[in-house]
Parts: C-alpha cells; sequence; structure tokens
C-alpha cells in the first residue's frame, strides 16, 4: 500500500501514526474522553440481529423479510435499515468514529474508494467465498477484489451497456435502424461518429447528450483504465487508452454528435431525449428502467444495439462485512444466499436488479414492448459475456473527475482539447503528488 | 455610549411636535394613491417570482415522474396525487417521522427562543466585566466553518451515548450565536434605557426587568427567531441521517431520503413528500408571523 | 435572584470614577452574576459540543486524513499547497462576485418588501406568506424548477428572449452566466426571508414618527430613507453580516445548480463547495480543513470591515433609543 503524505513522495517522519480515534480524542481536551471505556458500540444490541445498511429498491423486499426472520442455515437475522442520500458519508462517519457500524453494508460501484482501509472489512475469500465464485461473471467477481488480492466486495447486481437509440428517427433518417444494421454499422467509434454525422445531417440529432457519456462508455468497456494494480500511471503513456478514449471524444465533439448537454443538468438531457433533439445514449442495463418510467410516451421506439467494440460496465454494487460484524459466517452465509442465481433472478423480477449470476437468466424472461419486439435481457445477458476484466484503482476515483471535467470543457465551452488535456494531466498530477502517489 | 439618535435630521422635521390630528392635505392623499397602486404592482410582482418554484412544487407533487421530465414542461397540476401520497405513506412511517421531528424543531424553537433572548437582553442593556471580549467571541464562532465536524462530532455522541437519540439533535443547538446576536440588535434598537432604569429603581432584578420588559419588546424577533429556529430543524438532514442509528427513530427528513433509490426514483412520489413536509411549516409561520406586526395596531401609517 | 442588576445606565454615569478601584471591580463581577447567568448556556453548550470539533479541524488542516483512516502529521503542507491552488483562488473569486451581485440587491428589496408590507396595504398576510414560501420550498424542486427556467436550450427565460426576437443567453455554460443565475437563486432564496427580518425589526419602530412624517406630508421614499432607514440601522447590520458569513460560505445553490464540480471552467465554484469537493468527493480532509480555516481568516477580515462600514464611524451600533421611542413604549 502507498504511504500517502500531502507532500510529493518525501516521507516525513511524523511524531508517530496516530489511531483515528487517539488523535481526535487528543485533539479536544475533554472530561469525558477520560472516562472512555473504549467500548465499540454496536447499532443493535440483540446478538442475533444483523444489521445492514442498504439503499431503497437495492435488494428485494421479499428476500429481507425472510432473512429478517432467519438467515437460512443460520440462527440469526437480518434487520436492514433503508440509508438514503449522504451513504457514503454516513458509512464512513461510523467507520472513523469506531461506533454503530453496521454488520453488513452495502457499496456501490464506487468501491474502490474504500480500497485505501480494506483493512476495515473481512476478506470474504478467508471466509470461504470462493466456493460460489464460479457463479458469477469473472469480471464483476474481479471487481471486488482489492490490489492486494483480498476478496471484500461481494457482487450483487451489475451494469453491462449498450447503445440505446431511437429507432424512428433513425428510420426517418434514412439510416441503420435496426439493431442488428446499428451494431454492424458500428463496429468501430470511427463509424459511430461518422453515423452520428449522417444522423446530424438528416434529423438534426445528436447521438448521445454529452462528451462525457462517448468518454466513460469508451473507457468502459477497456480492459485497462487509468492505473494497474501497483499504482502505475497507465494514462500517462503514449496511446494509453484514456488517450484514446479522450481523442475519441473530442472527434465525436467536433464531429458535432454531441449534444452539449452536460450530465448535471437532468431536466435538460430528459428534455432532449423526450424531444428527439437527441436520439440514443450509451448506458447499462439499469438505465432501461429509469427510460421507461421518464418518457413512456417513448414506448416502441427504442432500441438496444452493441456499443462499438465491445461492450462495458457501469455501476453495479457490492456488499461487505466491516471488520466489526458481529457473526462473519451467518453475514457471508445471508450474501451468498440472498446474491444465488435462483434470488438474483427474483430480485430483477422485484425490483430490477440486472443479475450478476448468468444462470439467473434461465428463470427470467422478458415481457414487454417498450424495445418493440427486442428483448433487452436477452441484450445485456449477452453483453455481460463480454465485458472486459479490468481494475479500477482508489486513485482513479480522485482524478478521473479531471478528465470528465476537462472534457465538459472542451465540449461546451469551447476549449481547446490539447490544451484541455494538459490541464487534467496537470491537475492529475497535481492531486497524485499531494496524495504521494506520484513524486 | 456614544451613539447618535437616530432621528432623522430632515425637513419632514419629525419633532415638529405636529398632532396627529391635522387633517391631511390633498395632495397628499392624491399622490398616495398613485404610489399605492406602484406599490401593489411592485408587490404582486415579487409575489409572482416567489410562488412560482413552489407551484411547480405542487404541480411535481401532482404529476407522474414522466409527467415532470416531460417536454415541454407541464405548467398546471396532474392528477397522481393521491397515488403519490399513497405512494409516501406506504413507504414511510410518516406520523411516527413527523412527531419526531416535531418534538426536535419544538423543542429547539423553545430553547433557543429563551436562551438566545436572555443573553440578548443581558448583551444589549447591561455592562458587565468581559462583555465586549464575550460577544466578540460568540461572533467569530458564526464564522466557524461546521462541515468538517461531522466525525468529532459522531464521536462525541457517541461517547455520551446519544447517538441514536433525539437529545443528540437539540441539546448542542439550544442556544446559538445567530439568534443571540439578532435580538442582542433588536433590544438594542427598541428597548429604551429609561425603563430599564424604572424598573431598577422599582427593584426589579434582571431576571424580572427581562421577563416584564424585555421579551413583550422583543415580540417580533421572537417570533422571526422561533420561526426559522424551527424550519432549520425541520429541514436539518445531514447530521440526523448520521446520528439516527433507528429505523423507529427518524426523522421527516432522513425518512423522505430513503425513498430516494439507487437507480430509480419516482420524482412524483419524492415531490409529494416534500411538499408534505413544506406544508406545516407554512402553518407555523402564519400563526407566528403575526408577531410581526404586533403593534401596528396602535397606529403605523393608517388607510 | 434579589440582586439588582446593573443597568448600563447608572454603571457608566451614575458610579463616580474615583470609586473604580480593584474592590468594586470585584462588586461588579458579584453584581453581574445573574448577566453571566444569563448568557452562559450558549458558552457552556460551545464549550461541551462546539469546541471539540473546532480543535479536532484546526488540528486536521495539519495532517493528512481520508476521512476514514490513519491519520499522520503533514505540518505547514496544507497551507503552502493552498496558497499555491490556483483553484482555491478561482473559487475565492467567483464567491466575492456571487456574493457582491446577490446580497446588494438582495439586502435592497428585502427592505423595500418589508417597508411595502409593513404599510396597511391590503391582503398584506397572503403578501407575507408569499414571501416566506422560496425559503422553505425544497432544494430538490428548485433544482428541477431553476434547471427548467434557466436551461440554455429548452429553458423558459431563453424561450421567451428567442420569442422576443433577442439572443439566448447561454445561462449555465458561460462564465458570467453561471454567476449571475447563481446570484438570482440566492436573491430568490433569501429575499423574503431578510424582509421578515426586517418586518420584524419595523414593528419596534415607533409609530409617532411615522404619523408626524405623515402629517408633514412626506413621500414614501422619503419616510423609507429619512426614517426607516436611520432607525433601522442595527437590523440592517445585522442583516449585512449574517449575508457576508452566508455568502461567503455559499453551497447549496451552486451545488443544486451546478453539481460538485462548478459548472463548466469551475465559474460557479465556490469556497465552500470546493472544500466540499475536497473532502467528500476527493476525501482530503486535512485539505479541506485547511480551506475551511482560510475561509475563516477571509470572512472574519471581510466581517470587519463590513461592522465598520454599515455602523459608521464610533460606536453607533446601539443607537440610544429617542425620546420619542421611551414616550411610545410606556404607552
Amino acid at each position: 500500500m502507498t504511504t500517502r503524505t500531502a507532500r510529493g513522495g518525501h516521507w516525513q517522519p511524523p511524531p508517530g501514526r496516530l489511531s483515528r480515534r487517539t488523535a481526535m480524542l487528543g485533539a479536544g481536551i475533554l472530561p469525558f474522553a477520560l472516562a472512555s471505556c473504549g467500548s465499540d458500540p454496536s447499532i443493535s444490541a440483540d446478538p442475533d440481529e444483523l444489521v445492514m445498511w442498504y439503499w431503497n429498491r437495492s435488494a428485494s423486499p421479499e428476500l429481507l423479510a425472510q432473512a429478517a426472520e432467519q438467515i437460512p442455515g443460520t440462527d440469526r437475522h437480518v434487520r436492514a435499515d433503508v440509508v438514503g442520500t449522504n451513504f457514503d458519508t454516513k458509512l464512513r462517519t461510523s467507520l472513523a468514529g469506531d461506533a454503530y457500524i453496521p454488520d453488513i453494508t452495502y457499496i456501490n460501484s464506487n468501491n474502490a474508494l474504500y480500497f485505501t482501509n480494506e483493512d476495515l472489512f473481512l476478506d470474504l475469500g478467508e471466509l470461504g467465498a470462493d466456493s460460489v465464485q464460479d457463479d458469477f461473471y469473472e469480471w464483476k467477481w474481479n471487481l471486488g477484489m482489492t490490489p492486494k488480492g483480498r476478496f471484500c466486495f461481494f457482487p450483487l447486481d451489475i451494469g453491462p451497456t449498450g447503445f440505446f437509440y431511437r429507432q424512428d428517427i433513425f428510420d426517418q433518417a434514412g439510416l441503420p435502424s435496426s439493431p442488428e444494421e446499428v451494431g454492424a454499422a458500428t463496429t468501430t467509434w470511427e463509424d459511430w461518429i461518422a453515423l452520428g454525422v449522417e444522423l446530424r445531417g438528416a434529423a438534426d440529432s445528436a447521438m448521445v447528450n454529452d462528451a462525457q457519456t462517448v468518454f466513460e462508455g469508451f473507457l468502459n468497456a477497456s480492459p485497462e483504465r487509468y492505473f494497474d494494480t501497483d499504482d502505475t500511471p497507465l494514462y500517462l503513456q503514449p496511446d494509453s487508452a484514456v488517450r484514446q478514449a479522450w481523442d475519441t471524444t473530442v472527434s465525436a465533439i467536433q464531429a458535432d454528435v454531441t449534444a452539449r448537454i452536460p450530465r448535471d443538468r437532468g431536466t435538460d438531457q430528459n428534455a432532449a431525449w423526450s424531444s428527439g433533439r437527441t436520439s440514443g445514449n450509451i448506458s447499462a442495463a439499469w438505465w432501461a428502467q429509469i427510460l421507461q418510467e421518464s418518457a413512456p410516451d417513448t414506448a416502441g421506439a427504442w432500441r438496444l444495439a452493441d456499443q462499438p467494440v465491445r461492450p462495458g460496465n457501469n455501476g453495479g454494487s457490492f456488499a461487505a462485512l466491516p471488520h466489526t460484524c458481529k457473526d462473519p459466517d451467518a453475514a457471508l452465509s445471508f450474501l451468498t444466499w440472498i446474491n444465488n442465481p435462483q434470488n438474483q433472478a427474483l430480485a430483477y423480477e422485484d425490483v430490477q436488479l440486472f443479475p450478476s449470476t448468468p444462470a439467473s437468466f434461465d428463470a427470467l424472461s422478458y415481457s414487454g414492448e417498450f424495445f418493440g419486439e427486442q428483448d433487452p435481457l436477452e441484450f445485456f445477458s449477452t453483453a455481460a459475456e463480454s465485458v472486459p476484466t479490468s481494475f479500477i484503482s482508489t486513485w482513479e476515483t480522485l482524478i478521473g473527475g479531471s478528465f470528465t471535467f476537462e472534457i465538459g470543457n472542451v465540449e461546451t465551452a469551447g476549449k481547446d482539447p490539447e490544451q484541455a488535456w494538459e490541464d487534467a494531466l496537470a491537475q492529475a498530477q497535481k492531486v497524485l503528488t499531494k496524495r504521494g502517489v506520484l513524486s | 455610549m456614544t451613539a447618535l439618535a437616530p432621528v432623522p435630521r430632515t425637513d419632514t422635521a419629525v419633532g415638529t411636535g405636529a398632532g396627529p390630528e391635522r387633517p391631511m392635505n390633498a395632495h397628499y392623499v392624491a399622490r398616495g394613491r398613485i404610489a399605492r397602486a406602484i406599490t401593489h404592482v411592485c408587490v404582486v410582482i415579487g409575489v409572482l417570482l416567489s410562488v412560482f418554484p413552489f407551484y411547480w412544487l405542487v404541480v411535481m407533487s401532482t404529476s407522474t415522474t414522466a409527467e415532470i421530465f416531460g417536454f415541454p414542461p407541464k405548467l398546471t397540476p396532474g392528477t397522481s396525487f393521491v397515488e403519490n401520497v399513497t405512494n409516501v405513506l406506504t413507504s414511510v412511517d410518516l406520523l411516527q417521522a413527523l412527531m419526531n421531528t416535531l418534538i426536535v424543531s419544538a423543542s429547539c424553537a423553545v430553547l433557543v427562543m429563551f436562551f438566545d433572548s436572555l443573553a440578548a437582553f443581558a448583551f444589549a442593556k447591561y455592562d458587565f466585566p468581559g462583555k465586549k471580549v464575550l460577544f466578540i467571541l460568540l461572533i467569530a464562532t458564526m464564522l466557524v466553518p461546521g462541515s468538517l465536524s461531522l466525525v468529532p462530532s459522531f464521536i462525541l455522541m457517541s461517547e455520551i451515548g446519544w447517538v441514536g437519540t433525539l437529545q443528540a439533535l437539540i441539546v448542542p443547538g439550544a442556544a446559538n450565536a445567530f439568534g443571540i446576536f439578532l435580538l442582542r440588535q433588536m433590544a438594542a434598537g427598541s428597548v429604551p434605557d429609561e425603563l430599564i432604569e424604572s424598573a431598577r429603581i422599582d427593584g426589579a432584578g434582571f431576571f424580572r426587568t427581562y421577563w416584564r420588559i424585555g421579551v413583550p419588546m422583543l415580540r417580533g424577533g421572537l417570533a422571526f427567531l422561533g420561526i426559522f429556529t424551527f424550519i432549520t430543524a425541520w429541514n436539518d438532514y445531514v447530521w440526523p441521517l448520521i446520528i439516527l442509528v433507528d429505523p423507529e427513530r427518524q426523522t421527516l427528513q432522513t425518512a423522505l431520503q430513503n425513498l430516494n433509490s439507487l437507480y430509480l426514483t419516482d420524482y412524483g412520489m419524492v415531490m409529494a413528500g416534500a411538499l408534505i413536509s413544506v406544508l406545516p411549516l407554512i402553518g407555523v409561520f402564519i400563526i407566528g408571523s403575526r408577531h410581526f406586526i404586533a403593534n401596528i395596531a396602535a397606529g403605523a401609517i393608517k388607510g | 435572584m434579589t440582586t439588582t442588576a446593573t443597568p448600563r445606565a447608572s454603571a457608566s454615569s451614575n458610579t463616580p470614577p474615583t470609586l473604580r478601584s480593584a474592590r468594586t471591580t470585584r462588586q461588579r463581577i458579584r453584581r453581574a452574576l445573574p448577566l453571566y447567568a444569563a448568557i452562559s448556556p450558549f458558552y457552556l453548550l460551545f464549550a461541551v459540543f462546539g469546541l471539540f470539533p473546532i480543535l479536532f479541524s484546526i488540528v486536521l488542516s495539519f495532517m493528512d486524513w481520508d476521512g476514514m483512516g490513519e491519520i499522520s502529521f503533514v505540518g505547514l503542507a496544507q497551507y503552502q499547497y493552498l496558497l499555491a491552488d490556483t483553484r482555491f483562488w478561482n473559487a475565492v473569486g467567483n464567491t466575492f462576485i456571487i456574493w457582491f451581485l446577490s446580497t446588494v440587491p438582495m439586502l435592497f428589496l428585502a427592505m423595500v418588501i418589508a417597508f411595502l408590507l409593513h404599510q396597511n396595504i391590503r391582503f398584506t398576510k397572503f403578501y407575507r406568506v408569499a414571501f416566506f414560501l422560496p425559503n422553505v420550498t425544497s432544494m430538490v424542486a428548485m433544482a428541477i424548477v431553476f434547471g427548467s427556467v434557466f436551461s440554455d436550450t429548452f429553458g423558459l427565460v431563453n424561450s421567451a428572449l428567442t420569442a422576443l426576437g433577442l439572443d439566448t443567453v447561454p445561462w449555465l455554460s458561460s462564465p458570467w452566466g453561471i454567476k449571475f443565475t447563481i446570484a438570482m437563486m440566492v436573491i430568490w432564496r433569501f429575499t423574503g426571508y431578510n424582509a421578515i427580518i426586517y418586518l420584524a425589526g419595523l414593528q419596534a419602530v415607533p409609530t409617532d414618527l411615522y404619523d408626524s412624517a405623515k402629517v408633514d406630508g412626506a413621500s414614501l421614499p422619503q419616510v423609507f430613507f429619512r426614517i426607516t432607514i436611520p432607525m433601522m440601522r442595527p437590523i440592517i447590520l445585522f442583516t449585512v453580516i449574517t449575508s457576508t458569513i452566508g455568502g461567503l460560505s455559499l453551497f447549496t445553490e451552486p451545488q443544486v445548480l451546478l453539481g460538485d464540480s462548478g459548472g463548466a471552467g469551475e465559474a460557479g465554484m465556490t469556497i465552500v463547495l470546493y472544500q466540499y469537493n475536497q473532502a467528500f468527493t476527493q476525501f482530503d480532509f486535512g485539505y479541506g480543513s485547511a480551506i475551511a480555516w482560510a475561509l475563516f481568516l477571509i470572512a472574519a477580515v471581510f466581517a470587519v470591515i463590513n461592522w465598520r462600514l454599515v455602523s459608521g464611524r464610533g460606536d453607533s451600533v446601539q443607537p440610544r433609543p429617542s425620546r420619542t421611542t421611551t414616550k411610545e413604549a410606556r404607552r
């Protein structure tokens, strides 16, 4: 693990590394700090009750109700508490305070953020999680592995990606319009942009709302990302995946196939899709549900085509057991049970979580007309087979924003692309130097 | 005290002793009518601008998610209000959350009004050693950044065993610099020293003077402080989220935030929840704001 | 509680200076005990609940911490980094520009509205509620509303401009458009709030001042500028100081409008948004603390300047009530 100091790689001899709690209590001279007996209060006093934190609709209510009675094969039960927005803040605060920590916690696709503090979570491999490994997509399982090789993050759902597009608009514009034709016409990003140029010319519509979609669509499908497990900054190498994604995105911007409506303007993005000003999106399986709810009028008009090169993954969450977990074996039993192929199929039917176990799809069938005669379940489960294995680093979560921010500047503020790239690199350099990753 | 009396030294000659019986001249009345018409127009424009987003909240809470994100935006209320509210009620223990929030907000408001007005009255009307330093300290605490205190505050609460309790939301904010500063400024201008002096001569101690003279004269300020302390406590989100660990003991805001899902959020339902949480505040405001014009009845500018 | 407290007037004028010895100081302290008791709740609560987090965040600004793991000492490194951090200084500039764009019109409008509502015009009660609404309308709803109104492509404002044959304005993608829109949002949210503070203050202005002014044929603007404003000076000072503090710690509006990144070119990045960014998206709590304390210094200096400007020379913060006030109050 990297030693992190605020100044370069220069390791300054600290006056003894402090434990969080000692340092904090030391910062305030408080009578009761002295009286502290060091017990770490747990949320539930019931020794048989495991408390779990999750989001609304991130687990099947039916299965949770079962686990609230008893976790199959154990004599414990689960109390599932919903935590709304600011989930990470709540989880991190209780971990930092070393008190009132849940026994089981869900963690979003930003699990890499917790790699630097992986000691706070149990290695599920040591507990025997490997016995179910073969049930899961390999790439998803690997995303739960820390750089040290500990398996701390158990796979929940996944987000295989594809190109969503409005078949009616493509049709009117005289472009290829069936999923097969569109997929075949856009096997490379150059072809995809070329098709976008035709769309712009014929229907004055954009392929996607913002450049960030192209940039992330490219990277999410790439085996190489910003760093390797040894913290080598791959993006600095010539012809790196990040640089290729950048160049591809810049061409897309220059070809005017993005609508220049950045992500933080959700209302605008929706208006663009509803009005046909934008005819597509590169997104994950879970977006299908959002689209159906927010634009039901466009039902039947949307189709799914393979995105250029290969599908990627966007989103999908994990579960972890904090080091304070009351009964790790029972907690792991819960995780393997609620995520077995059969129960993931049930969760898909219940709350549309896209399964991370291929066998789940045997039990599932789709009946709906939103994608016409096309079956999104089949589309995305096929896509999930070819998602590449990749590694997301903690540092990527810190510097990735500089690149998407600068690509946004190129798109909406007309910034010179080379200048923007240099600025993104410089900003990343600054952050990584400050954190002691680069010198 | 070298303060200048803020009596306007102007040609309107406030102090000339003109009796209220003197009839208004016609010129003034005519000018008043035009002025009042302009006044009304300005106020109405301001009102429309102020009310519009609230109106939109009403529209959204009666619409489906699809209608909310439709284009062009729909400007009239939809028909899904009952459905949205039903969804809120089935997802959230609203009654329990309302009760908890009411306890927290009302306690905060009452404690803040009491403690702040006591302190403000002492600061505004009395001299005591160390007053200036203490007051500067008080103002300085208003400048202190608060957003990074989550972790140490959480540790503090867990040490004293208050995690998961409502007093963790009430006690730390039972007195605040903002209210003391506000009421001190109001008391400085509106409570006459002569009244306090005569109370002293009558043998009234500080607390009696405060209760008999300070509180009645600070009614408007107290009403404002009470209302806005109530609102702030009512809307507080991050600290309750951190400190409340028991699903049976949630506040309205933490409960409503749970309506947001990982991927798919029903915005119609979220907006209905937001509307439900705002309505009681409007009621509190209507009740409390009567005191803003408490002594206008005595006569301000009539007609 | 039988101790007779010392009203300021008697303490300063009735006591001969010769008696002010060390002995009388002790006496004064003893006499002032009820006063100390009156102000103590705030200081006690602060000592128990406020001091520890503050000390902690001061210590943290000399540390490196990700908000969860180990803490290590880095000396002045965070502050050195801050001085050279162009993003921080950009945020400082933005904050001041937005503060200026919003505070001046906001307080002026608030005073005008309060003054108008103080008149017995019709529907006053309804108007009061209307002006209060922005302060409680939920921020989620606000985000959607402002997004819809100021959107570059689909916004109501730009649609209106197009309908009038005017050029559209890139409200949310140009540096000045972004600042202006944020300022609008601040004005929208807080004008009514400040108006209500003023209204609460106005009720304390002796009514006979108005009566006599009116009898003398003063116009509304004359009454406003020559009676209302001077009488309201302590309250105005209060709103200026609180809006200064609030404006310099501006956070919610830019975040709701533009997300955590501060919009194109970080044109809407404010100091506190940047601090939030560093602490809660970059998980650099040491640097977040350093930013917080830099803001504390800036705000302190600025608050002192404002205090001086508004309260004028000398200590006119507490205007001694005029005789008229006294007469009114005794009624």
